[in-house]
């Protein structure tokens, strides 16, 4: 499915929080939004998802405009799951596994089709059955995030919003959930957009990045782009290359040279300087 | 200066949440307490200042036990803390009144209070937000002011519980320049985190994991012979580089001129 | 949302009001109603009413506020006087069926009505000139000498001070979370009354865990700041009378007395 938004803004009563937003949002990819808080970042993805009723402009689902109730007014998108920021404070169920059917209930999904996607589900987060039965505020912080993420996974979604997923939790409980994530959307060819203020992630994960800044879309380009050849967007917003890449910059200043990458991701900007730096005679082996 | 002898604490008996610690901090340190999620760091931090008690075993500053009730508001005044959420320990409704409440309860004389919350907030760099409201400020802000109430009382000792951890970039260098600039300036410094590249600003790490001490010593030492990952933690960035290009010499903090002198050698 | 409640409904006008002690505008406000209990003759509601407007002048406050603050209790002086104009025994003017209108029924409601007028427009003077956290150390000065008799009335008013700081917190946290459920297919909208009662439990058990370990939090940023129960602490505004309050004062025990003195001389 392709997103659409066309020219659209919102307003409050005293401020407009974007302005003549433009974009379109395509199947299979990794979408980052950046930008400084209060930029319009989360107004965006709320309008994404059908939470702002009242929006000027035009949103398009596969070309079709998106269904408005009796009174003119965006109606939540089904299709679009959205993670909050610390989404385990969203918890209420007794057990996890009621938590999990909460939304297929509302939805009113048969047995069959819930069962079927809870064993999609938790292998998916790597969870095990045996939480099932147990209550929220007897897993570990790390648990709670996941189980709270699955319950938003149980409808299937084509586009997956995620706002800050990994905020609080340990180096390697986010490394774990980031790329738990990439392969539901690699694998299954779904869409994600990824809310961060931490460019590495967004260098690591991203295939386009979305540019906000004081309610506008800068720009919206792929992660290459940003990173390799405009750097100074991420300057007009106050965030910093990442730190491989600023190696990266460096290395080929020293050597004169341009290294050619594809991706921004840290592993291969490592592996690609390696060779240059073992030609220089600066390891010692 | 500051002591952790043999501290065992649990809310639950038989499910040790701190299993027999030790350690001192001396007047001055830079301490980077480090650990993943529920490894008991932040119970050791709340243990330092007192706002949870040992089971078994003391924890004392200077003289002073936090067993003993008399000896606690002392503790917490020349203890400072400094919380993992911006909001939750703005307790009053401007910044000015913020600062004041803790000169309040440790009966600051009145003439002397203006003065202090105006240099505390000087410090941080707040002083033009005197009469701001905590919803008119950011969460790297509302830190500062947390910091500022903080200096006002004029501690020995400020811990910072995760301070960093949901602010965002921009908030978080200020905070942490901040922290180093306290620590220039000869206060004692306890930071607990779970971000490594934070980490490599102390002078030492103290690892906690499942209720224990790991490890106690010198940054460098840490990263080069304990395996973080094994603890739900990763290396630093100049440490990753390091490794990788297996440079010579020891871990250079600034890797950039690191990384130009490198080159320049051969 | 969240000023409102921080500031209440505080207007800067820079009247004479706002530099007043709140102790002053409490006691004084506080014994003018009281004195309107004895209003009943035409001279006396005359009087009251002008001495209130004289107020409302002074405050700089545009009145159409004063107004708006009237809005939300007309439907309580419509049933007052309603009521008044009904069950008041005397001439009759008019009759319907059972209904009988009286002359003495009708000036009863108009007095109830505009009494009651007047009281609201008085208090509001309190809440338009006052910030919250002015009325709160206000009350707990006057209320001080109860901690001789170990009412905790410091810790009550930290209370106060952290109820007004949390308001907006806790419903921002409130929005927030119902726009999480939303997104997860919860509506509340088109759900029949009992339904709707449920509705809200995945609203509700979330914000009271959160708002739960949001005091947990608070309890111990209290004491990390060496807040002592009982221990006594420094304030740093001394809430002290000056001229005008003493005049002021005056002022509110003059109208009483003339009151009084109109209610026994029975003008």
């Amino acid at each position: 499915m392709v997103y659409q938004l066309n020219n659209v803004s919102v307003k409050y009563s005293n401020r407009t929080a974007v302005r003549n937003i433009s974009c379109t949002i395509e199947e299979g990819k990794w979408i980052s939004v950046i930008g400084q808080t209060g930029a319009g970042k989360s107004t965006f993805v709320q309008v994404l998802k059908g939470l702002i009723s009242n929006i000027d402009g035009d949103y398009l689902i596969d070309q079709r405009p998106v269904k408005r109730d009796a009174k003119g007014q965006l109606m939540v998108i089904p299709e679009i799951g959205f993670v909050f920021q610390y989404p385990e404070h969203q918890l209420f169920e007794t057990t996890v596994f009621k938590e999990l059917v909460f939304a297929p209930k509302q939805q009113g999904w048969s047995h069959q089709q819930i069962s079927k996607s809870i064993s999609n589900v938790l292998p998916l987060l790597g969870l095990a059955e045996d939480i099932l039965p147990l209550a929220p505020f007897q897993l570990s912080g790390g648990q709670k995030r996941r189980v709270a993420i699955a319950s938003v996974l149980m409808m299937n979604p084509q586009l997956l919003i995620v706002d800050e997923p990994t905020a609080g939790l340990d180096p390697v409980s986010k490394a774990a959930l980031l790329q738990l994530l990439k392969n539901w959307q690699q694998q299954e060819s779904r869409t994600i957009v990824f809310v961060s203020h931490q460019m590495e992630d967004v260098a690591e994960y991203s295939d386009e990045v979305i540019v906000f800044h004081e309610g506008c879309l800068v720009k919206q380009l792929d992660t290459r782009s940003l990173f390799l050849e405009q750097p100074h967007l991420l300057e007009n917003i106050g965030m910093s290359l990442p730190e491989s890449i600023q190696f990266l910059r460096i290395v080929e200043e020293l050597a004169g040279e341009k290294i050619n990458i594809s991706s921004c991701r840290e592993q291969e900007i490592l592996d690609k300087i390696l060779p240059i730096w073992r030609a220089r005679g600066l390891l010692n082996v | 200066m500051f002591t952790f002898d043999h501290v065992h604490f649990y809310y639950k008996k038989g499910q040790p949440v701190i299993d027999d610690v030790s350690f001192t901090i001396q007047a001055g340190e830079f301490v980077s307490i480090v650990g993943a999620n529920g490894s008991g760091k932040s119970t050791v931090a709340k243990l330092i200042d007192g706002l949870l008690l040992p089971k078994k075993g003391t924890v004392k500053f200077h003289q002073l036990d936090t067993a003993n009730p008399h000896d606690l508001m002392k503790i917490h005044q020349q203890i400072g803390f400094v919380f993992q959420n911006p909001e939750d320990q703005f307790i009053t409704t401007t910044v000015m009144d913020e600062v004041l409440f803790g000169l309040q309860n440790i009966q600051v004389p009145r003439e002397e209070m203006r003065g202090r919350v105006e240099a505390s907030l000087r410090a941080v760099h707040m002083e033009d937000y005197l009469d701001a409201m905590p919803h008119q400020l950011s969460g790297g802000q509302k830190q500062r002011v947390a910091i500022a109430a903080i200096l006002a009382m004029r501690p020995q000792m400020i811990i910072f519980d995760e301070a960093t951890s949901m602010l965002h970039p921009e908030g978080r260098k200020q905070v942490l320049a901040i922290m180093q600039d306290l620590h220039h300036q000869g206060m004692t410094i306890v930071h607990i985190t779970h971000h490594m590249e934070e980490a490599l600003q102390a002078e030492r790490i103290l690892l906690i994991h499942e209720g224990r001490l790991q490890f106690d010593g010198d940054p460098l030492r840490f990263f080069e012979t304990v395996a973080v990952t094994n603890y739900q933690l990763q290396l630093p960035f100049q440490v990753r580089l390091h490794k990788t290009l297996q440079l010579e010499g020891p871990i250079a903090v600034n890797w950039k001129e690191g990384i130009r002198s490198q080159w320049s050698i051969n | 949302m969240s000023e409102s409640v921080l500031i209440g409904q505080y207007i800067e006008t820079n009247s004479v009001f706002h530099r007043l002690d709140p102790r002053t505008k409490i006691v004084s406000i506080f014994i003018i109603m009281l004195s309107f209990l004895m209003l009943g003759t035409v001279t006396s509601y005359v009087i009251a009413t002008l001495f209130v407007f004289g107020i409302l002048m002074i405050s700089k406050i545009p009145f159409p506020i004063f107004m708006r603050g009237l809005k939300p209790i007309l439907f309580i002086l419509f049933f007052t006087f309603i009521y008044n104009v009904l069950l008041t025994k005397g001439t009759v003017i008019w009759s319907w069926s059972f209904i009988e209108v009286t002359m003495e029924g009708i000036q009863n409601g108009v007095r109830f009505v505009w009494r009651i007028i007047l009281l609201v427009l008085l208090a509001s003077i309190l809440t338009l000139t006052t910030k919250p956290l002015e009325l709160a150390s206000g009350l707990e000065k006057l209320l001080a000498p109860l901690s001789k008799l170990h009412v905790p009335v410091e810790q009550f008013s930290l209370m106060i001070v952290i109820a007004i700081r949390f308001i907006p917190t806790i419903l921002q946290e409130l929005e927030r979370i119902i726009l999480a459920q939303k997104a997860r297919g919860h509506d509340i909208s088109n759900l029949p009354f009992v339904k709707r009662m449920l509705a809200y439990i995945p609203i509700l058990v979330p914000l009271l865990f959160t708002t739960v370990q949001r005091a947990e939090q608070l309890t111990y940023a209290i004491d990390a700041r060496a807040y002592g129960k009982g221990k006594g602490r420094t304030a740093y505004k001394l809430l002290q009378f000056q001229q005008v309050d003493y005049v002021v004062g005056m002022v509110a025990v003059l109208f009483v007395i003339t009151v009084l003195v109109i209610k026994i001389g029975g003008m």
